[in-house]
C-alpha cells in the first residue's frame, strides 16, 4: 500500500467505513491524549455490485457471550477442521458441511477480500413491504391534487405485491378501508383524544384473531392481510386506490377567519403505528407522513388554532415561552419509540412556507430511519422528484431500501463501544464489551435501525481500554466486526459481516505514524456529529467551546511548535485541512441557529447525521467549482477571493446548488454574446457548470434547492454566506481591487480563526 | 430509448422558492456513471507539496496567487471587452449528430382496438369485476384521446406501449406505463392503472389465449435496450 490515504480509500470502497485513526493507540491513556476518539464512519449497506451474497448461514464462535462470525482473521486449523475465534479465542471446530475445507479449498468467509461479506438466511415466510399513507387533507387545492398525483404515481413504483394502506385527516381521522368492491368504507377517529394502541386495534376490529403479535413473534402475512382490511396487496386495490384518492376532498371543516385548520396529526400517526403494530410487528413497513402545516389539535399539537398566534421560534425557545414544545415532544417520542420497537419507520414529508413541527416531530423520523423531506410546497420539483427517489432501484433492479436492521459490534478485548450516532435507538444489549464512557446512543452492543439505505451511515465511536505501560496487544491488531442483519426489499432476510483490523501503536515511541494514520476528513465529520448530538440538548455557544477547546487540544498534541511563538506553528499534511474543516463547522447550519427556524434547524441536523462521509463534509465545508477560459473546471477555496468578475462558481452545499456568474461573465451574458457564432466558447462556458449542476442534481437525495445567480443578484447572498470572508468592509483597503469580493460581514475570517488557534495553541498558560 | 423521452424542463418557481429543474423518467434512468466528480476541494495553496507546511506561509502564496492570478487578467475587465473567442479547451462536445426519422402519427383506433383486444383475451381468465374495471378506464382513455386532450408524447408513448404488448414484451410495456406516470401524470393518471393492470393480467395468459393478440402486431420492436 502506497499511502494512507490508498488505503482509506480502499478501505471505504471495499468495507463501508472510514476510522479517524488507521493506527491505534495501544493504551487508554494515550488514546485519550489524541483528543480524536478511535471511531469510524461505518456504511453498513454500502452498494457492492461486486460482491454476490452467500446462500448459507454464517458460521459462529460457539463461546455463549461472544457469537462473532467465523471471518478472514481466524486462525484456521484445515487438518484439524477447528478456527480460533480472533475475539475471544475459543476454539470451534468445523461444522460438518465444512467438512471438504482446506487450504487450497477455503470458503467464501475465509478469504482476505471478503473482510465484507454478505449471507442470505431464510427463517420463515417472507414478508412483504408494507407502506402506509397518512395524509394531511387540510392543504390548498392546488398542493392537495399534486400529493394525489404523486400517491397515485408512487402506486406505479411500488412493488405490486407491496402492502398499501391510506389514512386521512383533517379535523378527523379516517383510516380507508381498502378492497376490490366498489364500496368505500372508512373507520374514523376524534382528532382530539388520545387512543391506546388496543382501543385502536379494538375500534378497526383487528383483536379477533387473538394478537398472536403480541409476544413480538411475527403473524404469517398470508393471515394478516386476508384479516386487515387496512393493508391490501397493490396489484389487488390499485385500480379503487385510485380513484380513493382522486376523490379524496380537502377537510370539509369550514375554518374561520384568523383560525388555523384543525389538525390532528398527532391522533392520526397515532393510529397508524397502533394499527401496524397490531397487524405486522417485526415487519418492515414504512409510514408515510404528508403535511403540509403544524399539529393544531389534541395530543401532539404543536401550535394553537389562532393564527395570531405564531409558532415557536428560537427565542421563544430560549425564553422558555414555547408553550407546547415540551409535551407534544415527549408524545410524539413515545410514538417514534413503539413504531422503532416494533421495526417500522415513519418519514415525513412537509411542505409549506411556514413551520410545520418538525422540531416536535423529528424524532419519529431520527429514531426509526426514516425519511425527512421539506418543501414549500407538494406542487414542486424538489418534492415530486425526491419522493419518487424514495422508491429509486439499483443495479439488480431492487430498491434502495431495507428494513428492519439490527446492528451488532463486537471489538477486541482492547477495545470497547463507546456509542452510536445515526437514525438508530438502542437495543440495550449489555456485554463486556460496553464501556462507561457513553458517547452518542451508548450502553449497548446492539442498535436497531429500522430502515436504511446503501448511504445510510452512522458514527460509532469507541474506547481503548488497555492499562498504560501493559506492553502493545498481543498479535499486534485489533479487531472490530459489524454484523448488520436486516430485510433486504426483496423480503429476502439477509446478514452482512465486515471485519476489519487496525495495527496498534505505542504512542510514545510510534507518535508520527499514529499521525499520518489520521483521517481528517473521517474525524472532522465525526466530531461534527458529536458536537450536533450535543447540540440537541446543550445551549449551542457551549457546543462551540467544547469544539473549539478539542481543536485547540489537537493542535497542542500535533503542532510544531516553540512555546509562545505563534509564527512557528506548523500542522502536518495529515492534519491541515482540519482547522479548515472546523472552522466552516462552526459557521454551519448544525450548530448556528440564527436565521433558521428550529423546523430548519431539525431538518438540517436529521440530514447531518445519516449521510456518508462525503456528503456530510459537502455539508461542513461545501464544495466551490470555478469555470473559466483558462482551463478545464477546478475546485478553488471557498475564499471571497474566489469570487472573480471572469469565473463562472458551482457552489454545493448539499441543501443548495448555486451557479454565481461573476461581473464580467454576467454582462457578457446579458450582452448576449452567447448567441453569436464566432462566441461559441463562452456559450459553451456559460453551459459546463449547468451540466455539471445537473449531475449533482440527478442523484441527490432529497432534491437541492437551485440558484442560478449572478453577481450583484439578491441570491447571491447564499455564496456570500458560506465563503470565508477573507475579505470584508473592514480590512478592503489592504486588498487592492479585481482580488475577489469583500463580504459584508463581522464574523471572523479563517485567517483571524487560524491566528487565534495558533496562539492559543502555543501558549504555555493554556 | 426515445430521445424525446430524454428531458429536463423547468421546476415550479412559483410555489417553491428556488425549486430546482425536472428531469423526466427516461433521463433518471440512463444516468451512466458520473461525467466528472466534483468532490474536489482546493488545498491551501501549499498543501500539495509533501512537505510541512505553515499555515502562515500557506497564506502568504495565497495572497501571492491572488496577485498572480490579477496580473493575468486582461486589463480592465468590462463589459465592453468582449470574451475571448474561439473554440475552448476541454469542452465536451455536444452531440447533435441524432437525425429524427419521420414518424406516424399514432392512430387512436390502432391503439384502443389492441387494448380492448386484449382485455377480451383477459375475460377468460380475469374476474367481471376487474374486466369491466379495466373497461372503464379504456373507455376514459379512448374519450380523452378522441376529444383531443392527450399530447403527443402520450399518445406516442401509448401506441409504443401497445406495440409491446402486442409482441409480448411485457417489461417494456410496463416500464413505459411507469414513465407515463412519473411524466405526465396529470394527464394519465385516472385511467393508466386500467393499463397498468391489463399488462399484468395479460402476462399471465396461456399462449393460445395470447394469440388473437398478436394477430395485430406487425413488427415485432426489438426488446428493451440494455
Amino acid at each position: 500500500m502506497a499511502t494512507y490515504q490508498e488505503f482509506i480509500q480502499q478501505n471505504e470502497d471495499r468495507d463501508g467505513v472510514r476510522f479517524s485513526w488507521n493506527l491505534w493507540p495501544s493504551s487508554r491513556l494515550e488514546a485519550t491524549r489524541l483528543v480524536v476518539p478511535v471511531s469510524c464512519l461505518f456504511t453498513p449497506l454500502k452498494e457492492r455490485p461486486d460482491l454476490p451474497p452467500v446462500q448459507y448461514e454464517p458460521v459462529l464462535c460457539s463461546r455463549a457471550n461472544c457469537k462473532a462470525v467465523l471471518n478472514p482473521l481466524c486462525q484456521v486449523d484445515f487438518r484439524a477442521k477447528i478456527w480460533a475465534c480472533n475475539f475471544c479465542f475459543q476454539r470451534n471446530p468445523f461444522p460438518p458441511s465444512y467438512a471438504g475445507i482446506s487450504e487450497v479449498n477455503q470458503p467464501a468467509e475465509l478469504m482476505p477480500q471478503f473482510s465484507t461479506i454478505e449471507y442470505i438466511v431464510q427463517r420463515g415466510p417472507s414478508a412483504p413491504l408494507i407502506f402506509l399513507y397518512v395524509v394531511d387533507t387540510c392543504l390548498e387545492e392546488e398542493d392537495l391534487q399534486a400529493l394525489k398525483e404523486s400517491l397515485q404515481m408512487s402506486l406505479s413504483l411500488l412493488p405490486p405485491n407491496a402492502l398499501v394502506g391510506l389514512i386521512t385527516f383533517g379535523r378527523m381521522v379516517q383510516v380507508h378501508e381498502l378492497s376490490c368492491e366498489g364500496i368505500a368504507k372508512s373507520y374514523v377517529f376524534r382528532g382530539t383524544k388520545d387512543l391506546s394502541s388496543k382501543q385502536i386495534q379494538e375500534m378497526l376490529g383487528l383483536t379477533k384473531p387473538a394478537a398472536a403479535g403480541q409476544q413480538g413473534r411475527p403473524v404469517p402475512p398470508q393471515d394478516a392481510s386476508a384479516s386487515c382490511r387496512f393493508l391490501q396487496p397493490v396489484h389487488r386495490v390499485d385500480m379503487n386506490l385510485t380513484d380513493l384518492l382522486s376523490e379524496l376532498q380537502r377537510d370539509p371543516w369550514p375554518v374561520p377567519q384568523g383560525k388555523r385548520p384543525l389538525r390532528s396529526t398527532g391522533v392520526a400517526l397515532s393510529v397508524a403505528v397502533g394499527l401496524l403494530e397490531g397487524t405486522f410487528p417485526n415487519t418492515g413497513a414504512r409510514v408515510m407522513l404528508f403535511i403540509g402545516g403544524p399539529p393544531t389539535q389534541g395530543p401532539g399539537m404543536v401550535v394553537g388554532d389562532e393564527l395570531k398566534t405564531p409558532i415557536r421560534s428560537w427565542h421563544d425557545i430560549q425564553k422558555d415561552n414555547a408553550r407546547h414544545l415540551k409535551k407534544a415532544t415527549k408524545y410524539y417520542e413515545a410514538l417514534a419509540n413503539r413504531s422503532a420497537v416494533n421495526g417500522h419507520s415513519i418519514d415525513i414529508y412537509a411542505c409549506a412556507l411556514d413551520q410545520t413541527g418538525l422540531l416536535e416531530m423529528k424524532c419519529l423520523s431520527n429514531l426509526t430511519g426514516g425519511h425527512i423531506v421539506m418543501g414549500d410546497s407538494f406542487n414542486t420539483s424538489l418534492f415530486k422528484q425526491t419522493f419518487q427517489r424514495v422508491f429509486s432501484k439499483d443495479y439488480n433492479g431492487d430498491f434502495r431500501m431495507a428494513f428492519g436492521g439490527v446492528l451488532e459490534i463486537k471489538t477486541s478485548r482492547e477495545l470497547k463501544v463507546c456509542g452510536a450516532i445515526g437514525p438508530c435507538i438502542s437495543l440495550n444489549s449489555k456485554g463486556s464489551s460496553v464501556s462507561e464512557n457513553e458517547m452518542g446512543v451508548g450502553g449497548t452492543t446492539q442498535w436497531k435501525v429500522c430502515s436504511l439505505n446503501p448511504s445510510t451511515t452512522l458514527g460509532m465511536y469507541f474506547e481503548v481500554v488497555n492499562q498504560h505501560n501493559a506492553p502493545v496487544p498481543q498479535g499486534g491488531r485489533g479487531a472490530i466486526q459489524f454484523v448488520t442483519q436486516y430485510q433486504h426489499s426483496n423480503t429476502q432476510r439477509r446478514i452482512r459481516v465486515t471485519t476489519i483490523a487496525r495495527n496498534w501503536a505505542d504512542a510514545q515511541s510510534q507518535i508520527q505514524h499514529i499521525e499520518s494514520s489520521f483521517d481528517q476528513e473521517a474525524a472532522a465529520v465525526l466530531m461534527a456529529r458529536l458536537g450536533v448530538f450535543r447540540a440537541e440538548s446543550e445551549e449551542g455557544p457551549d457546543v462551540l467551546r467544547w469544539l473549539d477547546r478539542q481543536l485547540i487540544r489537537l493542535c497542542q498534541k500535533f503542532g510544531q511548535f516553540n512555546k509562545d511563538d505563534p509564527s512557528s506553528f506548523k500542522l502536518s499534511e495529515s492534519l491541515s485541512l482540519y482547522p479548515q474543516f472546523m472552522f466552516h463547522l462552526r459557521r454551519s447550519p448544525f450548530l448556528q441557529v440564527f436565521n433558521n427556524s428550529p423546523d430548519e434547524s431539525s431538518y438540517y441536523r436529521h440530514h447531518f447525521v445519516r449521510q456518508d462521509l462525503t456528503q456530510s463534509l459537502i455539508m461542513i465545508q461545501p464544495i466551490l467549482y470555478s469555470y473559466s477560459f483558462y482551463g478545464p473546471p477546478e475546485p478553488v477555496l471557498l475564499d471571497s477571493s474566489s469570487i472573480l468578475p471572469d469565473r463562472i462558481l458551482l457552489m454545493d452545499t448539499f441543501f443548495q446548488l448555486v451557479i454565481y456568474h461573476g461581473e464580467t461573465i454576467a454582462q457578457w451574458r446579458k450582452a448576449g454574446y452567447q448567441e453569436m457564432a464566432e462566441y461559441e466558447n463562452f456559450k459553451q462556458l456559460l453551459q459546463a457548470p449547468l451540466d455539471d449542476a445537473q449531475e449533482i442534481l440527478q442523484t441527490r437525495f432529497p432534491m437541492p434547492r437551485y440558484v442560478d445567480t449572478e453577481h450583484g443578484g439578491s441570491q447571491a447572498r447564499f455564496l456570500l454566506s458560506k465563503v470565508n470572508p477573507s475579505q470584508t468592509h473592514n480590512n478592503l483597503y489592504g486588498w487592492g481591487q479585481e482580488t475577489g469580493a469583500p463580504i459584508l460581514t463581522d464574523d471572523v475570517s479563517l485567517q483571524v480563526f487560524m491566528d487565534h488557534l495558533k496562539k492559543l495553541a502555543v501558549s504555555s498558560s493554556a | 430509448s426515445n430521445m424525446e423521452d430524454m428531458y429536463i424542463k423547468p421546476g415550479n418557481q412559483e410555489r417553491g422558492w428556488n425549486d430546482p429543474p425536472q428531469f423526466s423518467y427516461g433521463l433518471q434512468k440512463v444516468r451512466g456513471p458520473p461525467r466528472t466528480l466534483l468532490n474536489q476541494r482546493a488545498a491551501p495553496p501549499a498543501a500539495g507539496t509533501r512537505t510541512k507546511h505553515t499555515w502562515l506561509s500557506c497564506l502568504s502564496v495565497y495572497v501571492a496567487n491572488i496577485f498572480c492570478l490579477s496580473a493575468c487578467l486582461p486589463p480592465g475587465c468590462i463589459a465592453t471587452t468582449p470574451p475571448p473567442s474561439g473554440p475552448m479547451r476541454g469542452q465536451r462536445e455536444v452531440d447533435s449528430s441524432q437525425s429524427e426519422q419521420p414518424e406516424v402519427a399514432p392512430d387512436v383506433d390502432v391503439v384502443v382496438l389492441a387494448l380492448d383486444r386484449a382485455l377480451a383475451a383477459c375475460r377468460q381468465t380475469a374476474t367481471d369485476q376487474v374486466c369491466n374495471d379495466v373497461a372503464k378506464r379504456l373507455r376514459l382513455l379512448e374519450d380523452s384521446w378522441r376529444s383531443g386532450r392527450l399530447s403527443f408524447p402520450v399518445r406516442r408513448r401509448m401506441d409504443t406501449l401497445v406495440q409491446a404488448l402486442q409482441s409480448g414484451h411485457w417489461d417494456m410495456a410496463d416500464e413505459i406505463h411507469r414513465s407515463l406516470m412519473v411524466d405526465h401524470v396529470t394527464e394519465v393518471s385516472q385511467w393508466m392503472v386500467g393499463v397498468k393492470r391489463l399488462i399484468a393480467e395479460t402476462r399471465q395468459l396461456s399462449p393460445e389465449l395470447l394469440e388473437p393478440l398478436q394477430k395485430s402486431a406487425e413488427i415485432v420492436q426489438d426488446p428493451v435496450p440494455h
